[in-house]
Parts: C-alpha cells; sequence; structure tokens
C-alpha cells in the first residue's frame, strides 16, 4: 500500500479504532464475515442496545459508527451511501430510521455515536467475554453508574478542602512576589528621578 | 518556433543503456539542444501550472490530495508517527524550493531532466507516459514509459531525487484507470511518444480532462491477467469464454461494501485538512516566489528565451 | 629443651591430624582447573528491577479533583526541571567511556548524499534522558562474574526517560527516584561509564550529547513474531512446490546423520521462537541532527524493533571508528537555544534545500 487512497473521503470516527479487523472463523470467508456483522448492525439500529459477545460488538461498533457517519455526512441523495446503507440494514424499513431519526440526532454530536460497555462475568456461566453495545441518547435507562453523590464520599470532601488550602498558598506566593517585583520597581524609579536630578544638576 | 530547429533534431540520436532493473542513462551528443527545448517547453509549462495552481488554491484545502498526494502519509498505523511525518513534509517543502513539481496524473505525458552520472557535464531528458504513481513523503516515485527505437523503456524517477532538473507536464491528462500496467502488453503505438513533443496548453480554467481512449491489448502470453482486472481504458480482450467465468467467480464484489477496510486504506479528512492547512501557505509562498522570478526572467534577458 | 620442642610437635601433628579428620568428612574429589572457569551467571536482577505500574482501581473522584491532581503533578514537573544540577566539562581522551541514551525509534525515510546516491536512515528521538542513579565501580555488582576480575571497572549510570504521572507506578518503583529528585519515569536504562564521565543525578541528556559526523551502536529489542518455522525463522529454500512433493513445502528436511554420530548437533536450525531479543546494530553513523525536536538521522534501516519503539544509543564500541575529535565531555552543557542552529548536517548529506546536484565535467 504505502499511499493514502484518495478516491474516498471520510470523516474521522471519534473514538479509537483497532489497529486491524478481526478475521473471526467462519466457513464462508470475508464475505460471510459481513454478511454475519451485517445482522448485529441492523440489530443494533432496530433495538439501540444489544448485549453480545464482546469481540463481534467491538467489530460491529466500527462498521455501525462508520455507517451513521456516512449517512451524516452524504444524506440520502447520495446513491453509494444509499447502496451502503441498503447492504448494511437487512430490514428495509430501518433505512429510514437511519435516515431520519439517527442523523438528526447525531448530525453534532463531537463524540462517538455509540457506547460499548464490557459485562461483567456471570459465575458459574459462560466464559466468554460479554458486552453491551447501545445507541447513544437511547429512550432506555442508563447502564453508567450514577456519579451524583461522589462528593460526598470521604476522600473527594478532603481533597477538596486540600484544594482550597493549595490555592490560598499558591495566590498568597504569587501576591509575595508581585509585592517584591512592585518594591524593586518603585526603588528602581526612586534611584532614577535621583540621577536624573543630579544630572540635571 | 520548433520547426527552426527541425534540423537539429535529425542530429538528435539517442543512445540506450537498458538497466535490469529501472534505470536509464542516455547519453546524447547534442545535449545544447536539448537544453533549449528544456527552457522553452519550461516557459509554456509555467504558464499553465501557474493557472491550474491558482485555480485550485480557490477549491477546497482536501482537494489538494489530487495534486500532492504524497503529502499524506501512509495510513498504516504501526508505521505513523506525528513529529516524523512533520519533518518529512518540512523536508519535501524545501526541497521543493529548488524544484517545480507540477499538478500530474496516471496517464499524463511528462518529460524529466536528471543529471546523468555516467556523462558528467550532461542532463539526460526523458519524456514518456506516467504509468504508475505510488509512495508516499519521500520516497514518493512515478513511472515513465516510451517505446524507443522498437524497444520498450521505462524509468522509475523519485520525486524528490535531487537529481533531477526539471519535470515539465508536456500533456496534462488522464486516463479511465488508476495505473497503467496494461500499457507494457498493449500495441507499441499506445505507448510511443515522440521525445521532442512539444508541451500541450490547456485553457485557463479548464478541469483536467479524462482521455476515454481504449487501448488493443496484444494477443496472449501477457505478464498478468488482465480480464480479472476490471479495467476500464482496454477495449474487448476477446478471450474465450472460461476466462471470464474464472474471472467471474474470482470477483469480490462485497469488498465495496467493506467500510472499516475503506476507512483503514485513507486518511480521515480531519487529518488531511490539518496536514494540508499547514502545507498550503508554504506551497503557496513558493508559488509567488516562482513568478517573481520569472518575471525578471522574462523582462531582463528577453533575448535568450526568443 | 628437647622435651619442649617435642611436646609441641605432638600437639602440632594432633591438630594436624584432627584438621585432617575434619577435612576428610567434607571434602570431596579433586576436580582439575576448576578455579580457571568463569562461574556461572547467578540469575537474579538489578536493585532497580521492582514492579512498575499500579493496579489502577475506580476511586470515584470527581472531575474537579481529578484535575487538581493533575495540576500538582504539573507543578512538581515544573519543581523538579528548575533544580539543574551543576556540570562542569572535563577533558576527553580516547580511553574514556560516556555515558549513552534512551531514544525512540520514530521512523525511516531516505536523504541523498552530496554524490546524488540514496541512502536509507533511520530517525531516533532522544527521549527527556535524566539521570536517576549512579552505582560506583566498587558498588555495582555485576550478576555475571569474571575470573581475575576486570581491569578497569567501570561504574553504572542509571538514566531514566518519558516522564509521567507517579500514581499509575506502584510506590517503590517511585522511590527510585527520591534521591535525584527528578519525576518518575516510565523507561530506565544503565549505562556503564567511566568515573570520569559520572554526571550528577538529576543530570538532562539531550542530542547535543552527540555529534554529527560520529558513529554510534544501537540496541533495541527485534519484532516479536511468534513461533515460526524454518523459512522465516533462518531463510531456508523449503522444497518444491510440485514434481511429486507431498505435505513437505515449508519444512526443513534433514536435521541430523546416521551412523556413529547419530543424533541431532546442539544448535542445529529448526522453527522456534523468533525476536523479542535484544540486538545490538554496530557502526551506525550520524548523519543530521534536529535540535528542536531532539532528533537524530542514523544510517541504515535495519534497528531492531518497531516504529515507536525504545530503543539505546551510546558510542561505538568498534575500535577503528571510535571518535578522534574531541565530544561533549561528560555530556553537552548547557541550553539548547537560539545560538544553535535547528538543523545540523553531515558534511556528506545533501540539504534538501541544496540547488539541484549535477556532475561536473572533469
Amino acid at each position: 500500500m504505502n499511499q493514502a487512497d484518495v478516491s474516498k473521503l471520510v470523516s474521522q470516527l471519534k473514538f479509537r479504532v483497532n489497529p486491524r479487523l478481526r478475521k473471526f472463523r467462519n466457513s464462508g470467508g470475508p464475505e460471510e464475515r459481513l454478511n454475519w456483522l451485517r445482522k448485529t448492525v441492523t440489530a443494533l439500529i432496530k433495538h439501540e442496545r444489544i448485549e453480545l459477545n464482546y469481540p463481534r460488538a467491538d467489530e460491529a461498533r466500527m462498521y455501525a459508527e462508520r455507517l451513521i457517519s456516512d449517512a451524516i455526512r452524504y444524506g440520502d441523495c447520495h446513491k453509494t451511501t444509499m447502496d451502503v446503507a441498503d447492504y448494511w440494514i437487512v430490514e428495509k424499513q430501518l433505512i429510514h430510521k437511519l435516515f431520519k431519526v439517527l442523523v438528526p440526532r447525531y448530525e453534532h454530536y463531537n463524540v462517538a455515536y455509540t457506547r460499548l460497555i464490557k459485562v461483567p462475568r456471570v459465575y458459574p456461566g459462560d466464559t466468554l467475554p460479554k458486552a453491551v453495545l447501545e445507541l447513544k441518547g437511547n429512550p432506555y435507562p442508563s447502564l453508567l453508574p450514577d456519579t451524583s453523590t461522589n462528593r460526598g464520599i470521604i476522600h473527594n470532601v478532603l481533597l477538596d478542602e486540600a484544594k482550597k488550602a493549595y490555592r490560598q498558598q499558591k495566590y498568597a506566593e504569587i501576591a509575595a512576589k508581585i509585592d517584591a517585583a512592585e518594591e524593586k520597581f518603585s526603588d528602581l524609579k526612586i534611584s532614577g528621578k535621583d540621577e536624573k536630578n543630579v544630572s540635571s544638576l | 518556433m520548433f520547426s527552426s530547429l527541425y534540423p537539429f533534431y535529425m542530429v538528435f540520436r539517442v543512445k540506450m543503456f537498458l538497466n535490469i532493473r529501472n534505470g536509464l542513462s542516455v547519453a546524447t551528443n547534442s545535449s545544447k539542444v536539448i537544453r533549449q527545448l528544456c527552457t522553452k517547453a519550461a516557459a509554456f509549462e509555467n504558464v499553465t501550472n501557474n493557472k491550474q495552481s491558482n485555480e485550485s488554491s480557490k477549491n477546497n484545502v482536501v482537494d489538494y490530495r489530487h495534486i500532492y498526494p504524497e503529502f499524506l502519509p501512509d495510513p498504516k498505523p504501526e508505521f505513523r508517527n506525528v513529529l516524523r511525518e512533520k519533518l518529512e513534509r518540512s523536508d519535501m517543502i524545501a526541497r521543493r524550493t529548488q524544484i517545480q513539481i507540477p499538478e500530474f496524473y496516471v496517464g499524463s505525458i511528462l518529460a524529466v531532466t536528471s543529471s546523468d552520472k555516467h556523462t558528467p557535464g550532461k542532463n539526460n531528458r526523458f519524456v514518456g507516459i506516467c504509468i504508475d504513481r505510488e509512495g508516499c513523503g519521500l520516497r514518493a516515485t512515478f513511472i515513465l514509459r516510451n517505446v524507443i527505437e522498437q524497444q520498450g523503456v521505462e524509468v522509475k524517477f523519485e520525486l524528490y531525487d535531487p537529481t533531477l532538473h526539471k519535470i515539465e507536464v508536456l500533456r496534462l491528462e488522464k486516463r479511465l484507470d488508476d495505473k497503467l500496467f496494461y500499457l507494457r502488453d498493449a500495441l507499441p503505438q499506445y505507448s510511443t511518444f515522440d521525445p521532442n513533443m512539444e508541451p500541450e496548453l490547456l485553457p485557463g480554467g479548464s478541469t483536467v480532462p479524462v482521455n476515454n481512449l481504449k487501448v488493443k491489448l496484444k494477443p496472449k502470453p501477457w505478464l498478468e491477467r488482465w480480464e480479472r482486472q476490471n479495467l476500464q481504458g482496454v477495449e474487448d480482450l476477446g478471450l474465450p469464454e472460461k476466462f471470464y467465468i474464472r474471472a467471474k467467480e474470482l470477483e469480490k464484489p462485497w469488498e465495496k461494501y467493506d467500510l472499516m477496510k475503506d476507512y483503514m486504506k485513507t486518511i480521515p479528512e480531519e487529518e488531511q485538512t490539518e496536514i494540508f492547512s499547514e502545507v498550503q501557505s508554504h506551497l503557496h509562498k513558493l508559488e509567488v516566489t516562482r513568478k517573481q522570478m520569472k518575471r525578471k526572467r522574462v523582462f531582463v534577458k528577453p533575448s535568450k528565451l526568443a | 629443651m628437647s622435651i619442649i620442642i617435642s611436646t609441641i610437635q605432638k600437639c602440632c601433628v594432633k591438630s594436624l591430624e584432627e584438621k585432617l579428620l575434619a577435612l576428610s568428612l567434607t571434602s570431596t574429589t579433586q576436580i582439575r582447573e576448576k578455579h580457571k572457569l568463569n562461574p556461572p551467571p547467578r540469575l537474579r536482577n538489578p536493585t532497580w528491577f521492582t514492579k512498575q505500574n499500579r493496579v489502577v482501581k475506580e476511586e470515584f473522584l470527581t472531575h474537579e479533583n481529578k484535575e487538581f491532581l493533575r495540576e500538582i503533578v504539573q507543578d512538581k514537573v515544573v519543581e523538579s526541571e528548575s533544580k539543574l544540577p551543576v556540570v562542569s566539562p572535563k577533558e576527553w581522551n580516547d580511553k574514556l567511556q560516556r555515558t549513552g541514551v534512551i531514544a525512540r525509534k520514530v521512523g525511516i525515510y531516505p536523504m541523498w548524499l552530496k554524490d546524488g546516491t540514496r541512502i536509507q536512515t533511520t530517525l531516533l528521538q532522544v527521549l527527556d534522558n535524566h539521570v536517576i542513579r549512579y552505582y560506583t565501580p566498587e558498588e555495582y555488582d555485576p550478576p555475571r562474574k569474571q575470573v581475575g576480575g576486570i581491569k578497569n571497572k567501570k561504574g553504572c549510570l542509571l538514566l531514566g526517560a518519558e516522564s509521567a504521572d507517579p500514581s499509575e507506578f506502584t510506590k517503590e518503583y517511585c522511590g527510585l527516584f527520591r534521591e535525584s529528585g527528578v519525576i518518575p519515569k516510565r523507561v530506565l536504562s544503565r549505562f556503564f561509564v567511566s568515573p570520569d564521565a559520572v554526571l550528577p543525578l538529576g543530570t538532562q541528556v539531550n542530542v547535543l550529547h552527540f555529534q554529527v559526523g560520529n558513529v554510534v551502536d544501537v540496541r533495541g529489542k527485534t519484532v516479536d513474531r511468534g513461533f515460526q518455522g524454518v523459512m522465516k525463522r533462518h531463510g531456508f529454500k523449503g522444497m518444491p512446490a510440485s514434481h511429486g512433493v507431498t505435505k513437505t513445502h515449508r519444512k526443513g528436511g534433514c536435521i541430523g546423520g546416521g551412523g556413529e554420530k547419530g543424533r541431532v548437533w546442539p544448535g542445529t536450525k529448526m522453527p522456534g521462537h523468533m525476536g523479542n531479543r535484544h540486538r545490538i546494530q554496530k557502526g551506525l553513523k550520524i548523519l543530521r541532527i534536529n535540535t528542536k525536536y531532539n532528533i537524530m538521522w542514523v544510517s541504515g534501516q535495519a534497528i531492531a524493533g518497531e516504529t515507536n519503539s525504545i530503543v539505546t544509543i551510546y558510542d561505538t564500541k568498534l575500535p577503528l571508528r571510535k571518535p578522534t575529535n574531541p565530544v561533549p565531555f561528560p555530556t553537552y552543557i548547557g541550553e539548547i537555544d537560539s545560538t544553535i542552529p535547528e538543523d545540523i548536517y553531515d558534511e556528506q548529506v545533501h540539504m534538501f534545500n541544496d540547488p539541484t546536484i549535477s556532475y561536473d565535467e572533469k
């Protein structure tokens, strides 16, 4: 390769992309891999939150993000984008959802459109790592822990106080420096005036 | 203007030593003629290039990617380093202060003048069609092809090689394909170009034309299985049906839907704008100084040009 | 008198006998020339090999408090960098060994010489190297001892590079940096130096430690390729693709003969783990130095490791390529400011804004 392809222009994805794609074990080769992944992408667009194996979720996330970012970039009047959307979305009524619901929702996002959360492993049970993949701005209750009460935790309270003390000390030091500089400056001025007087005399 | 020099052309005899790899050295016994031609060609060529570059500067910064593809780094994540890319770009611009590297594409006809190690004091000028352009940064290369004395000759030049004196675009156009390696298996008339070709001017403000020429290939055996490569610029190959059936079997129609594969082959738009907006001011400055230099040349020494 | 002597002799003989008895109990059969062999290396790590990274747990800090902690670290960095130890220049001679530096392999690109030849160069970015610790020749206890000892024993200088947030390291790792007052670093590396070339703790070493035109050795860790076959690992030819060959296309073939020596000889090239070993490229010439970004261009493209991996650079050990002119000793002293040019080129190298090369007729 050694040279970037200039025939296509893409928007940057807003999350850390894997350095290489997973091959997955499937008998059908690369074509089957995409067939397999597009079921996941369709399900994500349909249900907005799905639970599945981690590697598949991670892979499907990249494709879902690319699909949405292309839809935002080119809109529904662009033939290639429509073709790609037609390929990736198996249930065709969801193409309307992509262009009429998701595009307006994510148009002004500066962060990733999806969220991938690792699911804690249940013991005894399946040992494969699981994940939850969801579209941001979905109607379900949040899966992330509530951080509103964190302020009351003891080490946060202590750190708040430490911060106040640290800042006070810092400001005092800065003020002392400014005072010292001013004094010097005024001394210089006075001596300068004296010199001038002497010279004028 | 060129007709007055016509007798000299007859003197112009080219001896070639075709290197095994891709080098070529041409010893000429009338290097003066070549130099004169070069200056004339350069005068024309400068005019055309200035017009084009003015036009392109109005366009979006991202459109620079077609004109200066080598400024974009290799998208492979394991080779990337921001600092190295920055230094490489500054070195490329430093080299561009010494040589004008014009806008050209695969399918354009170029003339490259380079100094020749084996005949000191002389320069070697090679005219040919650009059949490939690849590599990024300081290792960007292009291949020129021509048929000289019934012998196909290809030379691989490095874009930033300091032994190149001049790169002239004699005919600025694109072909239907990104790589023209099939010219090696085409009839020689498609890759034969007159070494004394005059530069062709494009009318100001026009886009780069696409040549819809369909090339006729020689009968098999070929260097590659061209029927499998979905070539646009080739006439009907006239092969038995079984070749097309096999080609159909080996097609990968799903690849155009593999969005991440595309993504990993390109540099995203945000990064491209960053790179080209950094480079743009330098390139613009170079353009301005070149114009000033040209004006000086035109008015101070008119006798030499005429 | 004679009686006294005889009694003494008796006593001596008795004690000697006792000693012999004791010896016969403990001593074993004599092994010839055992004392001449080097003892086997004692497998133990140097003192600075402690557990580096801490297990980071979710601490439910508020956003402002995280910012506050970051601010404190930043202040500490500024404070530690403001204290500059005094280094006095010394006279250099070719017997002395200077310290090396820790660098990052940034990439490879071509450059051209003044005669038009193209060469490949590797870019090495010298990181923020600080002296962490010094072990005097007596203190330093190498894991591999030599019989008879080493004549000119070298001291050991521990250098660190890449400042990081101390909260990502363990306590004992951070303790390594207490003496020098430097903020904890991600990478540590030791260099042997002559006792004269010792740098005070906390000294920074930059790219101007080296000079353009001199020759260096670079040590890096090769790309880890995992378990590889014989064709990739040792460059064997393999077997033919057709002509009746079955199931042995990439195999090595015979590994030993029969008869009297019917066994596999030690060191036979076979499949196995490839890469992830430290390798040294010797005799690389410094062609260009960029003082703004602390980068040096070094000839060659075969330095071990991927792009963005860590390497160490030091003056070459090749006897005929050691520097002849004085080099900055013990290191370059002073800041890099506007008086120093941004790019320093070797005289052989074609600068990119030099005019085009043309060959003169002789």
